[in-house]
């Protein structure tokens, strides 16, 4: 089978073999840019099927080459930041990106993104909209008759509250951003205020979690937006 | 002086002199007596020179005064005459009491204002001894960590050959939980720098509870997998004003602290409540408590190293008295107090924003 290849933008070189060390053992194939010129040439002329991409490179700025890279391609590009830039992790999402990870991390929380970003990136919008039903441990949606079900019972939701599960349940795994999510559900001249968002999903959490304040199937990233469970 | 501050000092010297005639017309005519008119004026200038910086207003606001009541409001009225009898005396002694009023008020403000700066250098330079202490104590425990790293490190790759399996493993793993505390430190010394120095406030804003709890709760069990929490939290849904990242810096804290200090291995219980206008936020352990004599100055960040020495994860101190910063960022309360079993830390946040608390 072919392998798959991972572009990793990185100029620490320690973070970088460590990546790379992961990731190979993981059976994919791994290229590396050591700056922000190099990771953007190679990513023109090798077309990787998934770019992890550091946002402190020493030439450009790394959402800069986010945004080069998405003039031109739809690669799914997971960002690497570290903990103290929250306002760039939501500028980069909101720019293009498809997730982020945020240093330090371990090994499985890597591969375990990548794994979300890849299958995503494989699947067009029109299959995403395809996919007919949503089910993790005893969580169901399926989407097509609009229905809820927690452990065989019928929850029952609001109109809002079923988009925004649904929306979250379609990108299960994948960081939504609180700007995302309001322009999906109340449309582009939302107000930007996310009060009304996190209203709504307590409610939501108190339908189908057994203790809000310990969520089992949609986890908050605060600061960023929400996340449902792979 | 620049020249905004000298317009505005112009333009409410004019303001309050003409506030000052109006009144002092209406006064002149319902009672035909010149005497008050002249105290009308004093309290102008006295205004004047309140809400005016430096002296020069207030004297000018004088001469005003002075210029005025014998302009229009004594014999012969719309001329100045200084010369009558007795008035001489009179306009003198006006300019005297008013020109002093004003003096006086400009050096009070003066002084204040100097007070004031005095206050906040003293405050800035606490604040500064704070921060000075808190790095001291904590490069000393950033050292130890560090150490073992290099070294495990160091040994593991000179004697690779000679190294069991099960040794190897070992080291890593060690290397591995020094890292983890080493990055649990740091987190700390971050949040350190959220709370600036000079800013009287910290930016809060409205976050839900439950999302609050629940990502420090993530983000404890990254570090402690097996370690068992209980949390209760309200069922309403409740906004509370906060700095997220740093109230769950407070709440990773407090976990972590009663996981390494109690000794025990019951669970934790999280609980958080309503209480009149405060969410009273409790974590409990039901270990062995904590000695009364250290009690009160567990906040303080010292004292852990002094008799504690079988105690491997040190440093601990230094995550109470950051929490004990945070919290009063925030205007909150945090004590430890002793249970029947065990230790309660109970830490306050305000639910409505205190405007003008610091004003």
């Amino acid at each position: 089978m072919h392998k798959q290849t991972i572009l990793v933008i990185e100029d620490e070189k320690n973070i970088g073999n460590y990546i790379e060390t992961t990731v190979t053992t993981q059976g994919y194939k791994v290229l590396r840019g050591m700056n922000g010129t190099a990771g953007l040439s190679m990513c023109m002329s090798h077309h990787p099927d998934l770019v992890l991409l550091d946002l402190g490179l020493p030439d450009l700025d790394g959402m800069e080459v986010l945004k080069k890279i998405r003039e031109v391609s739809q690669v799914p590009v997971i960002i690497v930041s570290a903990r103290t830039q929250e306002r760039e992790k939501v500028t980069g999402l909101d720019a293009g990106a498809d997730d982020y990870i945020t240093k330090p991390f371990g090994a499985e929380e890597l591969l375990a993104r990548i794994r979300t970003a890849l299958r995503h990136g494989a699947l067009a919008d029109a299959e995403v909209e395809a996919v007919s039903v949503y089910k993790r441990d005893g969580l169901l949606i399926d989407f097509d008759k609009r229905l809820v079900q927690l452990h065989g019972e019928d929850i029952h939701l609001t109109q809002i509250e079923y988009k925004l599960v649904s929306i979250l349940a379609k990108n299960a795994g994948k960081v939504l951003t609180y700007d995302y999510l309001l322009k999906e559900i109340w449309g582009p001249f939302a107000d930007t205020d996310n009060q009304i968002l996190r209203v709504n999903m307590a409610n939501i959490r108190r339908k189908i979690e057994v203790n809000p304040a310990e969520p089992h199937y949609i986890y908050t990233e605060i600061g960023v937006g929400y996340r449902m469970k792979e | 002086m620049d020249r905004k501050t000298i317009m505005m000092n112009i333009l409410r010297t004019v303001l309050i002199m003409v506030i000052a005639t109006v009144a002092a017309l209406c006064f002149f005519e319902l009672s035909k007596n010149a005497t008050n008119v002249a105290i009308i004026y004093i309290l102008a200038v006295m205004l004047v020179a309140r809400s005016t910086t430096g002296y020069v207003p207030g004297i000018i606001a004088s001469l005003i005064g002075v210029g005025c009541v014998n302009y229009v409001f004594t014999y012969p009225f719309m001329k100045l005459n200084f010369t009558m009898d007795g008035y001489p005396i009179t306009f003198v002694g006006m300019m005297v009491i008013s020109t002093m009023t004003s003096a006086l008020m400009t050096s009070l403000i003066q002084k204040n204002a100097i007070l004031n700066e005095r206050e906040k250098m003293l405050m800035d330079a606490e604040k500064e001894t704070m921060r000075a202490n808190l790095l001291r104590a904590v490069s000393h425990d950033l050292r130890t960590p560090l150490t073992s790293i290099i070294g495990l490190a160091e040994t593991y790759l000179a004697g690779k050959e000679q190294l069991t399996e099960a040794e190897k493993s070992d080291m890593v793993t060690n290397i591995r939980e020094d890292a983890n505390w080493l990055l649990h430190m740091v987190e700390n010394l971050l949040s350190v720098t959220r709370i600036r120095v000079g800013a009287t406030k910290l930016t809060t804003t409205l976050e839900p509870l439950e999302e609050v709890v629940s990502e420090a709760l993530q983000r404890f069990r990254k570090r402690l997998p097996e370690t068992k929490v209980q949390v209760r939290i309200p069922d309403e849904f409740l906004m509370v004003p906060m700095d997220a990242v740093l109230i769950e810096q407070v709440i990773v804290n407090l976990l972590e602290n009663a996981v390494y200090h109690s000794q025990s291995e019951e669970p934790i219980q999280l609980l958080a409540q309503v209480q009149g206008n405060h969410v009273v936020l409790q974590v409990r352990d039901l270990g062995k408590g904590i000695d009364p004599e250290r009690l009160p100055f567990i906040f303080d960040g010292a004292g852990t190293d002094c008799n504690e020495s079988s105690d491997s994860h040190k440093g601990m101190g230094i995550g109470l008295s950051i929490c004990k910063t945070i919290i009063a960022a925030h205007n909150g309360t945090i004590d430890a107090v002793n249970q029947d079993q065990g230790v309660a830390f109970i830490f306050t946040l305000p639910l409505e924003n205190e405007e003008g608390n610091h004003a």
